[in-house]
């Protein structure tokens, strides 16, 4: 290739040739290369290459496709038992009785304000006032409840439902209520004692 | 040979002076959550929960003084000066009960008596691992039978902190959560808690004195179990008057209730997912009802237990 030839090659890739000499180009393969080379060095310049540069994109996907090993399709691993096993676990745990999701309104422990039970009438002849707390943290929220077979047997009303909900609900309150009063260490030591323990 | 012997005490003498054993760790768990400075945002996962949580302690006059805020949902905070706790929640005037720690977080017992936990649960050293962008040592606080669950704390490895806590059933599978995002240790008590010191706080509520249950004794309660407080008290929804016993292993609280039987029958069992369970057993008119957090049939043997003298 001759210096010439290179110019020759230069100006075609600027188009100040004209089609003739271009078809001449287009079938000199040897100069193909140069072509190239002249049109990446213009897209340097201009700051227009791409972020990678491919120089021969053709020849790469050859390669590639030559390259691609067969694949072969794995067999699907056969089911393991693990799935099972979580799922025997499960089923003992409510032990086939029946269950029955509370719905979460009426089982979140309700909120309460601090109260003196005193101030109904009917309660005035008892001296003992509640101390009405909500739990600070740790609201309860059943969310299976297993029934005894003799409660699957009748056939609950939805009456009997919500006052069974609302029953357990009070314990589960009051049950919180207490472990914010009997938080305190001193509980510990009078556990036996006749007097009334020293926060209450 | 001599100088092999020589350089393997060379080696093991500094590695043993480091190793605590698990009590250890909880020990100095329980000094650091009384006597550091420090705050910690924290969240709780129980079941379908999560809520976010800030806890500030430390020391104002030698004064332990702490705050809990809840960061989602309404305003729901609480302080502790000394021994006074004050819950402060948006749909009640404050109330102050007399607790030495805030209920709710982590179980008061860690910053109590460790070796009260002996009776009832073993102490084994874990792995380390990272939380909270800090190294920490994972402290396994194993039941000793199957009547109660297990729990696992992993504590920071300069402050002896706790930087996540689990509640783990009998089957491993996890109860409730407890992970620490963020650590900071202070230097002093932020303005908070000073603020919250000078604060006049509702006086602790006057509760008259509780009616001295009936001797309630139980014939069977599990190792470690003791009976904290018996007496007689109203329901706070129904008004209905039980008789009440108090019981713990210093982890786990368990209430029993005896009722005259209501119209509506209890369930035998329940459970719900963040462990808190509740089984009844009744006699003849009367009703016993066990609510705590410890496995169902746990509840169930206590409460067939109970015997009156």
């Amino acid at each position: 290739m001759d210096k010439l030839g290179q110019e020759w090659v230069s100006a075609a890739v600027d188009g100040e040739v004209d089609k003739q000499m271009m078809a001449e180009l287009a079938a000199d393969t040897d100069s193909h290369e140069q072509w190239r080379d002249y049109h990446i060095i213009g897209d340097a310049m201009r700051g227009e290459l791409p972020k990678v540069l491919d120089l021969d994109l053709s020849a790469n996907i050859a390669a590639a496709i030559e390259n691609e090993p067969t694949i072969i399709a794995p067999k699907a691993a056969p089911q393991t038992d693990v799935a099972t096993k979580k799922l025997a676990n499960v089923i003992p745990m409510f032990k086939q009785f029946g269950q029955y999701a509370i719905a979460a309104s009426v089982a979140l422990v309700a909120v309460v304000g601090v109260q003196n039970y005193n101030q109904s009438p009917e309660i005035d002849a008892s001296p003992l006032p509640v101390l009405n707390t909500r739990p600070l943290i740790g609201s309860a929220s059943p969310v299976s409840l297993q029934t005894g077979p003799v409660q699957q047997n009748q056939s609950f009303t939805n009456d009997q439902m919500m006052e069974q909900r609302h029953r357990i609900n009070t314990y589960i309150q009051d049950h919180m209520l207490q472990q914010r009063l009997n938080n305190s260490d001193k509980i510990e030591d009078n556990s036996d004692l006749v007097p009334v323990p020293v926060n209450h | 040979m001599r100088l092999i012997w020589l350089a393997l005490i060379v080696l093991a003498l500094p590695s043993s002076a480091e190793e605590l054993s698990a009590k250890a760790w909880l020990e100095n768990m329980s000094l650091a959550l009384k006597g550091q400075e420090f705050k910690m945002s924290l969240i709780q996962l129980q079941a379908d929960h999560i809520r976010p949580l800030v806890y500030i302690h430390g020391k104002v006059e030698q004064q332990e003084v702490a705050f809990l805020e809840h960061l989602n949902g309404p305003p729901k905070n609480a302080v502790r000066v000394g021994d006074t706790v004050t819950f402060i929640e948006h749909d009640q005037p404050a109330y102050s009960v007399q607790a030495n720690r805030i209920q709710g977080v982590l179980p008061p017992a860690f910053a109590g008596d460790i070796s009260v936990l002996e009776a009832g649960y073993q102490f084994v050293l874990g792995g380390r691992s990272r939380l909270a962008g800090r190294p920490s040592q994972l402290v396994r606080i194993i039941p000793n039978d199957e009547n109660r669950y297990g729990y696992q704390v992993w504590l920071d490895m300069d402050t002896y902190l706790p930087l996540r806590y689990d509640m783990l059933n009998l089957d491993k599978q996890l109860l409730e959560q407890i992970l620490v995002v963020e650590l900071i240790v202070l230097e002093e008590a932020p303005a908070i808690l000073h603020e919250a010191y000078k604060q006049d706080w509702p006086a602790i509520m006057a509760q008259p004195t509780r009616e001295k249950g009936d001797n309630w004794q139980f014939k069977w309660l599990p190792q470690g179990f003791k009976i904290l407080v018996k007496d007689n008290h109203r329901l706070i929804g129904s008004h209905e008057s039980v008789e009440y016993i108090a019981l713990s292993d210093g982890l786990a609280n368990i209430s029993v209730y005896v009722a005259r039987a209501g119209d509506t029958a209890m369930p035998e069992e329940l459970m719900t997912r963040n462990g808190l369970s509740l089984a009844t057993e009744r006699v003849g008119n009367a009703e016993v009802v066990a609510v705590g957090k410890v496995p169902a049939e746990t509840l169930t043997r206590i409460a067939k237990s109970i015997t009156i003298e």
